[in-house]
C-alpha cells in the first residue's frame, strides 16, 4: 500500500533523509520511530506528497506521489506535525470544507464529516472557533481532518504530540480502531507509542532507516537482546570465567548497586546471552557447581527503550548485527503480530514515559 | 471539471468566511466607508464642490457648454477612491497566502486532491468579493443622488465606473496575493505590495510627464491610465484587457510561487 523506494532528500547541502527503503501492506500500522531531527517529518511529507524527494521514488496505493500526485491525495489522510487548521472556522465548518477540498461527493459530506466528529470525540465542541480550543482537541480536530474523507493511507506526524495521558490513550485506540480498514503510518519519539498501537516499526536515526522489524522482534532479535540477572554471594572472580566459557554468554556484567537491597557480600550480575538456545540451565549449573550461593536469578529482556538507545546512539559498532537482524526478519517475513500482544512491554513503561 | 468547480467553491467560501468574521477586515471596510462618504459629500456639496460650482457658473450667465453634472462628479470622485484604495487593497491581499503558510495549512492544501491555481483562483475571488462588498453603498450612493439629476443620469456610465474600479482592484489584489505567497510575513507582504502600487503610481505619472514611444508604452501598462478611461465612460476593449492579464498574471505566478516554495522549502 505504502512503498518507499531508496529515498532521499537533501536540503542545500544537508542531507535529512538518506536511501529510505521500507513498505506498509494493506491494514498494517507502521510506527515510524526516530529522535527529534531524523528525518521523520521529511520522509512523511515525502509520502504526502508535500516535498519532493531529491532521489528515490514513493508509492502510495500504486500511484507514484510525484507522478500522480493527484491520485496519491485522493487516497490519503494527512496530518502534518502542526495541525492544519483555521483559527476563525467552527470544528464543524473546518470538517465540512475539508470534506469539500477532499472530494467528498456532496450527498456523503454530513454522515462523512458526523462520523469523524464522533470517532475523534468532538461533540461537544461540534460548534466552538478553533481559535478556542485547547491544543489536545486542535490535534483532534487535525486527526478528523485526516479521516473526514476515509482514505485508504492515513499518515500521522506525531499524533498524540500535546495530548494529555487519557487523550493519548483514546488516540492510541482511535488508530488501533483504524487499522484494517486504512493502512496507517504514524511518526512519533515515543517508544510505548509503537509497542502498543504498531505492528510493525521502522527505527529511523540521522536519516537512514536504522531497522524495520515487529516490535517484538526488534526487541528480542538484536544484538544482546536477552540474558538475565542473578544474585549471588561469594566470589565473584571464582564464578565469572567459568560462565565466560559458556558459549551461548557474550557478556557479564557487574552491576554496581550499591542499594540498600542486597545483602552483605552479595553481588549482582547480569549475563548477556547470544544465539537461539537458552542458557539458563546451564548458567544456574555452573555457578551453584562453582560453590557460589546463588539466590535470584531472573530472565531479562531489553526493552524497546534499550535497543533504540542502542540502535540511535552506537549506531558505530552496532551497525552489522543490525543489519542482520533487520534481513533475518524481511527473510522470515513474520507475520504482523496482534497489536495486543505487544501491549505486554509496553504499557510499564508508558506510564512513567509519558509522566515525566 | 465537477471537482475543480466543487474545490473553488469551497476555497471560496472560506475566503469569505474568513473576511466576514474578522474584526481587522470590518476596521478596513469602516475606513474605507468612512473616507469615501467625506470624499462624496465634499465633492458634491462642498464649497468647491461640483454643484457649487455649477451654480457659481450659472449666476455668472454661463449657461453653454452644459455641465454634466453626474458625469463630472463620477470622474472625480472615483479616482479619489481609486487613490484611496491603493492605499487600503495591499491590507486586504497581505494575509492572503502568509496566513496560510504560518498556519501551516498550506501543508493541507497542498496535500488535498487541489490544484494550486484553483485555490489562488479562489482566493482572489474571495477578496475581490469582499472589495466588491464595500464598493457597494458608493454605488448605492450615487444611484440615491443622481435619481434626482435632470436630464437623467447613464446609469451605463455610473456602472462602467464601478466595473473599472472592481478590475483595478482585482489586479492590485492578484499581484498582492503574489507577493503574500512570497514570504511567511503579512507585514512585508503588506509593504511590498503597498511598494508596487506606489510604482503603479509613479508609472502613470512618469508616463503623463513624458511624450514619445516609451511614454505610450508605459501609459499602456498603467493600471491607472486605464482605470481613469473606464470611469470616464470610454469602454475600450484595452483596458479590460489589461486588467484580465494583470489578474490571470497574478494566479499563475501566486500558483507558481506555492510549487516552487514546496521544491525549495528547508
Amino acid at each position: 500500500m505504502i512503498e518507499a523506494d531508496h529515498l532521499s532528500k537533501t536540503y542545500g547541502s544537508t542531507l535529512a533523509v538518506e536511501d529510505v527503503t521500507f513498505s506498509v501492506e494493506a491494514g498494517e500500522i507502521l510506527g515510524f520511530l526516530g529522535p527529534n531531527g531524523a528525518g521523520k517529518t521529511t520522509t512523511m511529507r515525502i509520502l504526502a506528497g508535500y516535498l519532493p524527494a531529491s532521489r528515490g521514488t514513493a508509492r502510495i496505493a500504486g500511484f507514484d506521489v510525484h507522478e500522480n500526485s493527484m491520485a496519491v491525495r485522493q487516497n490519503i489522510g494527512y496530518l502534518p506535525e502542526s495541525p492544519p487548521l483555521y483559527p476563525d472556522m467552527t470544528v464543524e465548518g473546518f470538517l465540512w470544507f475539508v470534506a469539500r477540498l477532499k472530494g467528498v461527493a456532496a450527498g456523503d459530506r454530513a454522515s462523512r464529516v458526523a462520523a469523524a466528529i464522533e470517532r475523534c470525540n468532538l461533540e461537544e465542541k461540534r460548534d466552538v472557533l478553533i481559535r478556542k480550543l485547547s491544543k489536545g482537541f486542535r490535534q483532534r480536530v487535525g486527526i478528523a481532518q485526516a479521516l473526514v474523507h476515509d482514505p485508504p493511507v492515513i499518515i500521522l506526524d506525531e499524533p498524540t504530540v500535546g495530548l494529555d495521558p487519557r487523550q493519548i490513550i483514546d488516540v492510541r485506540n482511535l488508530i488501533k480502531s483504524l487499522a484494517g480498514d486504512h493502512t496507517i503510518i504514524l511518526s512519533t519519539h515515543i517508544l510505548p507509542e509503537v509497542s502498543m498501537t504498531c505492528s510493525r516499526v521502522a527505527i529511523i536515526n540521522k536519516g537512514r532507516v536504522v531497522a524495520t522489524d515487529s516490535p517484538d522482534h526488534l526487541m528480542a532479535g538484536l544484538r544482546g537482546g536477552q540474558g538475565y540477572e542473578v544474585e549471588i554471594a561469594g566470589d565473584m572472580a571464582a564464578v565469572e570465567p567459568m560462565l565466560q566459557q559458556l558459549p551461548e554468554v557474550r557478556s557479564i556484567e557487574a552491576l554496581s548497586e550499591s542499594g540498600g537491597d542486597l545483602a552483605e557480600g552479595h553481588r549482582r550480575l547480569r549475563v548477556m546471552t547470544q544465539g537461539d538456545r537458552d542458557p539458563g540451565q546451564a548458567i544456574a549449573a555452573t555457578i551453584v557447581g562453582s560453590g557460589v550461593g546463588l539466590y535470584e536469578m531472573r530472565r531479562i529482556r531489553l526493552s524497546l527503550e534499550e535497543v533504540f538507545l542502542e540502535l540511535t546512539t552506537q549506531e558505530a559498532d552496532a551497525d552489522p548485527p543490525m543489519d542482520k537482524a533487520a534481513t533475518a526478519s524481511d527473510a522470515t517475513a513474520a507475520p504482523p503480530e496482534p497489536v495486543a500482544e505487544n501491549d505486554t512491554n509496553g504499557t510499564h513503561h508508558s506510564s512513567d514515559q509519558e509522566e515525566s | 471539471m465537477q471537482i475543480l468547480w466543487s474545490n473553488l467553491i469551497a476555497i471560496y467560501r472560506r475566503e469569505l468566511q474568513s473576511y466576514f468574521a474578522s474584526p481587522f477586515f470590518y476596521a478596513i471596510a469602516a475606513i474605507f466607508w468612512l473616507l469615501s462618504g467625506f470624499f462624496f459629500v465634499v465633492i458634491l456639496l462642498g464649497p468647491d464642490g461640483v454643484i457649487a460650482q455649477v451654480s457659481l457658473r450659472d449666476q455668472a450667465g454661463i449657461t453653454e457648454p452644459p455641465i454634466d453634472v453626474p458625469y463630472q462628479f463620477q470622474g472625480i470622485f472615483l479616482n479619489l477612491i481609486g487613490s484611496l484604495s491603493l492605499f487600503l487593497l495591499p491590507m486586504l491581499s497581505m494575509g492572503l497566502y502568509t496566513e496560510e503558510r504560518k498556519r501551516g495549512t498550506l501543508e493541507l492544501l497542498a496535500t488535498s486532491p487541489v490544484t494550486n491555481w484553483v485555490v489562488a483562483m479562489g482566493k482572489l475571488l474571495g477578496v475581490v468579493t469582499f472589495f466588491f462588498t464595500m464598493t457597494l453603498p458608493l454605488l448605492v450612493y450615487e444611484v440615491v443622488a443622481f435619481s434626482a439629476s435632470n436630464p437623467p443620469a447613464s446609469y451605463q456610465v455610473l456602472l462602467l465606473g464601478h466595473v473599472g474600479l472592481i478590475l483595478m482592484a482585482a489586479s492590485v489584489l492578484s499581484l498582492g496575493m503574489f507577493i503574500s505567497s512570497l514570504t511567511d510575513s503579512t507585514i512585508l507582504a503588506a509593504v511590498l505590495t503597498f511598494a508596487l502600487t506606489l510604482l503603479l503610481w509613479v508609472t502613470d505619472l512618469i508616463a503623463n510627464s513624458l511624450a514619445g514611444p516609451i511614454a505610450d508604452a508605459l501609459g499602456n501598462f498603467s493600471l491607472i491610465q486605464h482605470y481613469n478611461d473606464l470611469i470616464r465612460g470610454q469602454f475600450n476593449t484595452s483596458s479590460i484587457v489589461l486588467f484580465c492579464s494583470y489578474i490571470v498574471l497574478g494566479i499563475l505566478l501566486t500558483a507558481q510561487s506555492i510549487e516552487a516554495f514546496r521544491h525549495q522549502r528547508s
